[in-house]
């Protein structure tokens, strides 16, 4: 007998589920065409401002309010105080995006794990931990908001900080309700029953079946982040002139959306298509990562 | 099961009491007081307004005062609004919002979840990413955009309704507010919808449902629309509470006078007795509605327990 | 024009002679002209009034209703003059003393007639520590023991009012007010029914329970959507007030208010959003209007602040602001540069004007840049401006950031902040520049001279000029209307020069009326208007 027919030599090379579920995104074309434009725009916004002749502070007193033109780069008209808008779209895009990862990360990541446990423990342990969800409803965000910034100044980690402690709360408890669903099936029950650990139940058992919920729901909850953003941002709690926004730019556009269309036009068509590519993408990784599909 | 119902209802006390002591401290810490004006008050009239206010006494006999009122149902006075009370400020809020947000909400329910059955059954097709596209407008646009849009388009270009205001329930003052609502919820509701069908109509029993013989339609009705709904009913909770608490824009585009817009002014003039009373009113609020999801889960889901 | 029309009125409220002054003064009608069947409007005021309660009024919108519901002794009308109320005529018989003479059939619209000593009763209430009015002491200033009421120091019964007969009051000043026509008819010194509030309370001022002396009463009040007021029967002038029922909004987004008006929900904005003014002016040539307000909007500085002690930091800073740029293209909106602290219209002073006002750009900056040499100051320093967030003050302090950034070098922080904290921070004098705006609430110049006065209540920019304070003194004691118009113009020009601050802009009133409403006069510099004024033509 030669090591050649030595029978581990011949097994066929084992596919990896990942590979599996990449390949099952790739064939959602939405899905891939949305990953595509999202990756185009987040590389407009952070290298189109380093590219561009325009500032995206600098005031013109005699270009105010201007539609787009090919002269002098205004490719998408100027504000009303005469400043590029398509630097202010793009550099608005590095704070909008920015925010709306840094916020949804960290609430997806608390959420998850508050919901998860709570709905796993049952019990008391629940009861409390939902009720303490409960009362963080209740609390108005807004006086949140305005103490951290006026207690602790203005920066906006400090306005990604304020945003995700809200935001986690509705993860918590979609992700409560649907572990309460998964703790009751078989397949919990039999690892139960051969006695593996509890933390190791949740981690391997109980979340790669939350993903499909938690993916959609994080992409539900990134526009919510990017819209609570401008909310702030316009109350004078979030980011600070010069800098801008998607939000801002959307908010002072719609004050003069009869007049001077284009100025909200092109960030709110920025914030539309970037949503909605987030959205496919994540209907596409929910698809792909379900562990039944075939 | 009304054991249970009836623990989640007691709960609900010391729920409120822990809710209303972070609010209380948090407006006192919070930099600004109720009597800040443009016009500098001379220490003497804040003097005399602190007096009659009782906010010169310490803070946790202040504490006990309002506590003592709010057992017995009296939510004080405001301060932003002087001539009312906090009791009649959310008597006359709560039921307009509730107009509003409510019917909203039952809109969006049934809209979000048909299309999301109908973007899951076809799955990947044209049909799913039309549904898809239109579902998530409200999401998408925000709704200082659709809701000015909805103005030119419906008040000012079609002259049929009005671009705000309220006339105690006057239904065209109703629709557009309704409208602008129902769009931003039914995209959550369709696209987890969605997605929670798609999972479900690939489990065993629905195979085994299909393997015999039944019709979709009647498969997706009687076995995987329950559980599909499950991951739904978790978000109509807070959707509903924010829908009838704190549809802040929707309120001041439309000049509803409604609970968002108490709050807001609320938190901005630091009105303490209001802020509390509206804390105190989302909160029961909260709690009654999550009691009710939570009861649903166990409808829902045979097998969960409490 | 204007020096004799500003002369002329100081001359009608300072006159120490007897005022018989008989004549109804309501809607004057131009002859010829056909009305309307439908007598009714709809006005937005801006915001919902904290109160109806004349002690408790503090805001703008809130006085404009209370001013139709209650009458007090004197009144303002639609050309911002002081026309007679309850009382048909009064006389100054000595420097700090006033007969009130009340007509016979001011009535309350329960039938009681209105007497002096409803008036006593409702001063005092107005300014008794227990009523805790949060502008008690702001108008209690004027009266005799005033301020000693507000602070408690004597009892309510000692203020300088007394009723001579059920038809005639005595009023005391503390000191000489030359003005105090003007002072008694703003909303907080109307009358209040003493057995209603008695009897009710707080809830004296809900719809049913109400009772008032003006031309209207109130029909419906639904907080946070509209107040009612139909017209009151038994009103002394109800032949001359001709709108039957008046509905007011207090929507505060500009651009609602906007599309109310266009979808037809409305007659009247309350002000039209920054930056639309030339949009709406082509759109609505007729129904445009915009008039100067009795009001300055300027950049506080503060005086003790150790980058601005120096005046000459403080004349830099001023110079460059090329105000021409702010008017016509910033704001855009008919407001009028101002380069001192009188604004036009205001009553008992002259204005005044820096000399290098009107020197070219290129000088103003050459000499700023010199001034702050001198001074001490390089380029690179940093500015801290502070403001609270609205689009229209954003949109300024982006411009004046601008301004000292390329012509003087200097970077400037903002800090945009609530309007609440931003009022504790000027008021605190924590703050380095701040965007302030003052808006009189009667026609007299004290009221802008306080800004700058040693120690004012109001002066956040803790400037002082000793030899202003003794000229506004002066000036205020004198009985003369010329020289007391003289020291006072001499007095602003003094504190002026120190740079306490920096005058930007005479505040309008860009605002859409239906072109049906009659009444509206863009020459009202205080914007007060009573609906007795308004009339609904034919349409």
């Amino acid at each position: 007998m030669t090591a050649a027919t030595d029978p581990v030599d011949i097994a066929p090379a084992g596919r990896s589920p990942w590979r599996d579920a990449r390949l099952r995104f790739l064939r959602n074309r939405a899905a891939v065409a949305s990953l595509v434009v999202l990756t185009l725009i987040t590389l407009a916004c952070v290298f189109g401002p380093m590219l561009l002749p325009n500032a995206f502070d600098s005031v013109d007193w005699n270009l105010m309010s201007n539609p787009p033109t090919r002269a002098g780069w205004h490719l998408f008209g100027t504000d009303e105080l005469g400043r590029d808008l398509l630097v202010r779209t793009l550099i608005g895009g590095r704070i909008s995006l920015m925010v709306g990862l840094l916020a949804t990360l960290v609430s997806v990541c608390i959420g998850v794990v508050w919901g998860a446990v709570a709905g796993f423990a049952g019990g008391r342990v629940d009861g409390v931990m939902m009720r303490i969800v409960d009362m963080a409803y209740a609390v108005p965000y807004l006086l949140i908001a305005i103490l951290v910034v006026t207690v602790f100044g203005r920066d906006i980690l400090l306005v990604v900080g304020a945003i995700a402690a809200f935001s986690w709360l509705d993860m918590a408890r979609v992700v409560r309700g649907q572990t309460l669903s998964i703790k009751s099936r078989e397949f919990v029950e039999a690892a139960r029953a051969i006695g593996v650990p509890t933390w190791r139940i949740i981690f391997q058992h109980v979340v790669p079946n939350l993903m499909g919920v938690v993916v959609i729901y994080t992409s539900i909850l990134v526009p919510g982040v990017i819209l609570t953003e401008s909310v702030l941002s316009f109350l004078g709690l979030g980011v600070q002139e010069p800098m801008t926004s998607w939000g801002v730019l959307i908010h002072d556009g719609a004050a003069v959306m009869a007049a001077a269309p284009w100025m909200i036009l092109f960030p709110a068509g920025a914030l539309s298509i970037t949503l909605y590519c987030a959205n496919f993408i994540g209907d596409g990784l929910r698809d792909a990562l379900d562990p039944k599909e075939r | 099961m009304w054991a249970y119902v009836v623990r989640r209802l007691l709960v609900t006390i010391p729920t409120v009491l822990a809710v209303v002591t972070i609010c209380y401290l948090l407006l006192h810490v919070t930099p600004g007081g109720p009597f800040d004006a443009e016009r500098k008050v001379s220490d003497a009239v804040l003097a005399n307004l602190q007096a009659k206010y009782h906010l010169d006494l310490p803070l946790w006999k202040q504490y006990l005062l309002y506590l003592n009122d709010l057992v017995h149902g009296d939510l004080g006075a405001s301060f932003r609004y002087a001539d009312w009370s906090v009791n009649d400020l959310v008597a006359r809020a709560l039921p307009v919002s509730l107009a509003i947000g409510g019917t909203a909400m039952v809109i969006a329910v049934i809209v979000g979840v048909a299309l999301g059955i109908v973007a899951a059954l076809r799955q990947n097709s044209a049909v799913d990413v039309l549904v898809m596209l239109f579902g998530n407008i409200g999401s998408v646009l925000p709704s200082f955009v659709l809701g000015p849009v909805l103005v030119l388009v419906f008040a000012i270009m079609l002259p049929w309704l009005p671009s705000g205001g309220w006339d105690d329930f006057a239904p065209r003052y109703m629709i557009l507010p309704i409208v602008l609502l129902t769009l931003i919820n039914i995209s959550t509701i369709g696209r987890i919808m969605r997605g929670s069908l798609i999972e479900v109509l690939s489990s065993n029993f629905i195979r085994t449902a299909r393997a015999k013989g039944l019709p979709m339609r009647l498969v997706v009705m009687r076995h995987a629309l329950r559980p599909a709904l499950l991951p739904v009913v978790s978000v109509i909770g807070p959707l509903a509470i924010s829908s009838i608490t704190s549809a802040i824009v929707t309120e001041s585009w439309f000049s509803i006078p409604g609970l968002g817009k108490l709050i807001v002014n609320g938190a901005s003039d630091r009105d303490y007795t209001l802020v509390l009373g509206l804390v105190v009113l989302v909160t029961v609020l909260a709690v009654l509605l999550n009691l009710v999801v939570d009861l649903a889960y166990a409808w829902l889901d045979p097998k969960i327990r409490y | 024009m204007n020096l004799r029309r500003q002369s002329s009125l100081a001359r009608i409220l300072v006159a120490a002679s007897a005022f018989a002054l008989v004549c109804a003064h309501a809607a004057t009608i131009p002859p010829g002209t056909v009305l309307a069947t439908k007598q009714e409007m709809v006005r937005n005021t801006g915001a919902e009034p904290e109160s109806l309660d004349p002690a408790y009024i503090e805001s703008v919108s809130a006085g404009e209703i209370d001013r139709d519901l209650f009458e007090g002794l004197t009144s303002t009308d639609h050309h911002s003059n002081v026309v007679p109320g309850v009382a048909e005529s009064w006389k100054q018989t000595d420097a700090t003393t006033w007969v009130f003479k009340l007509r016979k059939n001011a009535v309350w619209s329960n039938g009681q007639p209105v007497t002096a000593e409803d008036f006593v009763y409702s001063w005092r209430r107005f300014l008794d520590p227990k009523t805790a009015a949060k502008i008690a002491s702001t108008y209690g200033v004027y009266l005799l023991n005033g301020i000693e009421i507000v602070n408690g120091k004597k009892p309510p019964a000692e203020l300088g009012v007394k009723a001579i007969d059920k038809l005639t009051l005595e009023v005391k000043t503390a000191g000489p007010v030359p003005f105090l026509p003007a002072v008694v008819s703003v909303a907080q010194f109307g009358p209040q029914p003493k057995a209603v509030v008695d009897k009710l309370g707080k809830d004296w001022t809900k719809p049913g329970n109400m009772v008032s002396n003006g031309a209207y009463v109130l029909k419906d009040w639904q907080v946070n959507s509209k107040v009612v007021v139909e017209k009151n029967p038994t009103y002394w002038d109800a032949a001359n007030v001709q709108l039957t029922r008046v509905t007011f909004l207090c929507v505060e987004d500009n651009n609602a208010d906007l599309k109310l008006y266009q979808s037809g929900e409305e007659d009247y904005m309350q002000q039209i959003a920054p930056g639309a003014y030339n949009a709406l002016k082509a759109q609505y040539p007729k129904e445009i209007h915009n008039g100067p307000l009795l009001g300055l909007r300027f950049y506080g500085l503060n005086n003790t602040d150790p980058l601005l002690k120096d005046v000459r930091v403080r004349k830099a800073l001023s110079m460059v602001i090329d105000r021409d740029i702010l008017a016509n293209k910033v704001t855009a909106d008919g407001q009028v540069p101002l380069y001192g602290l009188a604004v036009k219209g205001l009553s008992a002073i002259q204005q005044t004007r820096y000399d290098w006002a009107d020197w070219p750009m290129d000088k103003r900056v050459a000499e700023a840049k010199k001034l702050l040499t001198e001074a001490g100051v390089k380029p690179g320093t940093h500015l801290k401006f502070t403001y609270n967030n609205s689009d229209y003050h954003k949109k300024m302090a982006i411009f004046a950031a601008s301004e000292w950034k390329t012509k003087l070098g200097l970077d400037t922080d903002m800090d945009s902040l609530e309007f609440k904290v931003l009022i504790r921070k000027r008021h605190d004098g924590d703050f380095q520049i701040a965007r302030h705006g003052w808006v009189v609430t009667f026609n007299d110049a004290t009221l802008f001279l306080s800004l700058i006065q040693c120690g004012s209540d109001v002066n956040d920019d803790r400037s002082c000029n000793k030899k202003a304070d003794e000229l506004i003194a002066q000036g205020n004691a004198s009985t003369d209307p010329a020289k007391r118009e003289a020291l006072l113009t001499q007095a602003a020009k003094l504190a002026m020069d120190d740079y306490p601050l920096i005058p930007l802009l005479q505040y309008s009133v860009p605002r859409l009326i239906k072109p049906w409403v009659g009444g509206y006069d863009e020459a009202n510099g205080m914007d007060r208007y009573r609906s007795k004024d308004f009339y609904i033509l034919k349409h």
